[in-house]
């Protein structure tokens, strides 16, 4: 699918900007601080509905302003598709195709992107949480049904930890209620739970012979999915169900004393390795980087293997961080098939024919300049 | 802005009304300026009258003028059933369907301990209360499909389980007369879920 147009009223530091892109490689090109990736947060925000970088939306509004407008145009496998996105201080307005939507788990999955940010050599080293945050981003984008599930359950979640506290603190003593609240938290952690697993399997698929070719044949990569309850011998959902029945039987009393959530998809964890051994822990800045890597490009081919379409990618100020090697693998593997949106500060030193076709488009304090086509 | 006392009090008013904001309350306020002495008489007594006069059923917690309600009362009804629902405005929803015909009980909310409601802060006890005579055979789970609504719903089917009265959930799915591509992902994977064999 490819990005054809953008408009952006009030969005950061963006006063009012249409712009159409090609359906190739696009390169943002600008200064520090004029908006380039502003503009690459825009796009992700046109597709997923909030942003990467800021849990509050307000922040999105240009100063002074009452509401920030993004509108794209899109041309996919299947026909044109326009999303309109308005955020205000009171929330958000989706339509898709000039229908608006009522829930936003409808609107995203519309526009598929991938997107590689300096932050994403975190998904290696940084916390469980990036890397939770990073699975349920992928999996929601081609699954309604598991943004919803994930909703449900991180409201119950809150509901049965403000219970767990009130009878730490013995404000309730009535148990029942507890019960419940495990009754229904287990079905949804369990439908978590194995599409995590599903998505992990696929994505080991794409991601290991893309790492192997980077690492000139030197490493296997193997993603391994951690559960806070162990299912490995079996994956089914009745299974795994079991599995978190008997796990919270058996923590009732601890969960009481510390007054909170113990077990469930909210504790998952994800590891890397690289020839057996631990990327985390054991790997080297590269291989950490590899990883990375690797999955993204993974990723692309993962959306493209459910949705028989391409996702647009975005690349935020990452080619500086490659090495010439991982610079021309990236690049190659983009070629000709993936819309590609680049932020970079200058386009010396990047030797690649790709730089050569690609439309540049030049950011100076919130003000875009488009190519000159021919 | 400065408006005239009577005026600011009564557009401060509309404002505790929900769904009502500062624009539309000053509209509102402005447009009871130009209403006839007898009609504005007759909305502020109609004001009173509903606060004064409309009560809780004592059995059902049915909002009612008389007590009991005309629900309960009614003898015509099938006393061997009660509707659980959550909210007065529930009870006036399935009685459109003029379908139903058994009794119903207000629980006047649902459990939620992250806005502090608890099962006893809710019409539970009252229900227990009501099932302790043998008539009541059957108990519908009328609450809301989201979580809370979901909660106790199970919180109540799980104490009347050792009393053997039989509980019943209504379902959840399609809407009736609706297009199959209308409906959202959840609500048809809902479907999906419950199907059963023709």
């Amino acid at each position: 699918m490819f990005l054809t147009h953008l408009s952006l009223k009030n969005y950061r530091n963006y006063k009012s900007e249409t712009i159409q892109f090609a359906n190739n490689v696009n390169i943002i090109l600008g200064e520090n601080a004029q908006g380039k990736t502003n503009m690459m947060e825009a796009i992700y925000v046109l597709a997923m509905a909030k942003s990467h970088r800021t849990a509050n939306d307000k922040d999105l509004i240009r100063w002074d302003e009452d509401y920030a407008k993004i509108e794209g145009r899109a041309t996919k496998k299947n026909g044109a598709l326009s999303l309109e996105l308005i955020i205000s201080k009171k929330g958000k307005k989706a339509k898709c195709n000039h229908v608006e939507q009522k829930r936003l788990s409808q609107y995203v999955g519309h526009l598929n992107i991938v997107m590689f940010a300096p932050e994403d050599l975190n998904l290696v080293k940084g916390s469980p949480q990036v890397r939770r945050r990073f699975v349920d981003m992928e999996i929601g984008q081609v699954s309604p049904v598991y943004i919803h599930d994930l909703s449900q359950y991180q409201k119950l979640l809150q509901q049965r930890n403000h219970y767990l506290r009130m009878l730490q603190t013995r404000e309730q003593q009535d148990e029942t209620v507890l019960d419940i609240l495990t009754e229904q938290l287990i079905p949804l952690a369990a439908k978590i739970t194995l599409k995590r697993h599903e998505f992990l399997l696929l994505l080991e698929k794409w991601a290991a012979p893309i790492h192997y070719e980077i690492s000139h044949g030197l490493e296997t990569l193997q993603i391994q999915y951690r559960p806070s309850v162990d299912v490995s011998e079996r994956m089914e959902l009745s299974r795994i169900i079991e599995a978190y029945s008997e796990k919270f039987a058996t923590i009732k009393e601890r969960e009481i004393q510390r007054g909170m959530t113990l077990v469930g998809p909210h504790r998952d964890d994800i590891s890397f390795s690289v020839n057996g051994k631990d990327v985390q822990t054991f790997g080297s800045q590269g291989q950490q980087r590899t990883t990375a890597l690797s999955i993204k490009l993974a990723e692309i081919e993962l959306i493209f293997s459910e949705i028989g379409d391409y996702p647009i990618l975005l690349l935020d100020d990452v080619l500086s961080e490659l090495d010439d090697f991982r610079q021309t693998h990236l690049l190659d593997a983009i070629r000709q098939k993936v819309q590609t949106f680049v932020t970079t500060t200058s386009i010396d030193g990047i030797e690649h024919d790709i730089i050569k076709e690609a439309a540049i488009y030049k950011v100076h304090s919130g003000h875009v300049t488009a190519p000159l086509y021919d | 802005m400065h408006y005239p006392e009577p005026i600011s009090k009564l557009i401060d008013s509309f404002m505790k009304l929900p769904g009502i904001g500062p624009k539309t309350a000053v509209r509102l306020a402005f447009f009871v300026l130009t209403m006839k002495e007898d009609t504005v008489l007759e909305f502020a007594k109609a004001l009173v009258d509903v606060k004064r006069n409309i009560r809780y059923c004592t059995i059902c917690g049915h909002i009612t003028d008389t007590d009991p309600c005309y629900i309960c009362k009614d003898e015509r009804r099938d006393r061997t059933t009660i509707c659980v629902v959550q909210d007065p405005k529930d009870v006036i929803a399935m009685e459109k369907m003029k379908e139903y015909n058994g009794l119903y009980h207000v629980l006047h909310g649902a459990i939620s301990p992250m806005e502090g409601i608890g099962p006893e802060d809710i019409k539970i006890a009252e229900l227990l209360k009501r099932l302790q005579d043998e008539t009541v055979q059957e108990v519908i789970l009328a609450t809301n499909p989201n979580i809370e609504g979901e909660a106790t719903a199970m919180y109540i089917s799980r104490l009347l389980k050792p009393t053997g009265i039989k509980v019943t959930r209504i379902a959840h799915g399609l809407p009736v007369g609706g297009d199959l591509e209308y409906a959202d992902e959840v609500t048809l994977s809902k479907a999906l879920e419950g199907r059963r064999e023709l």
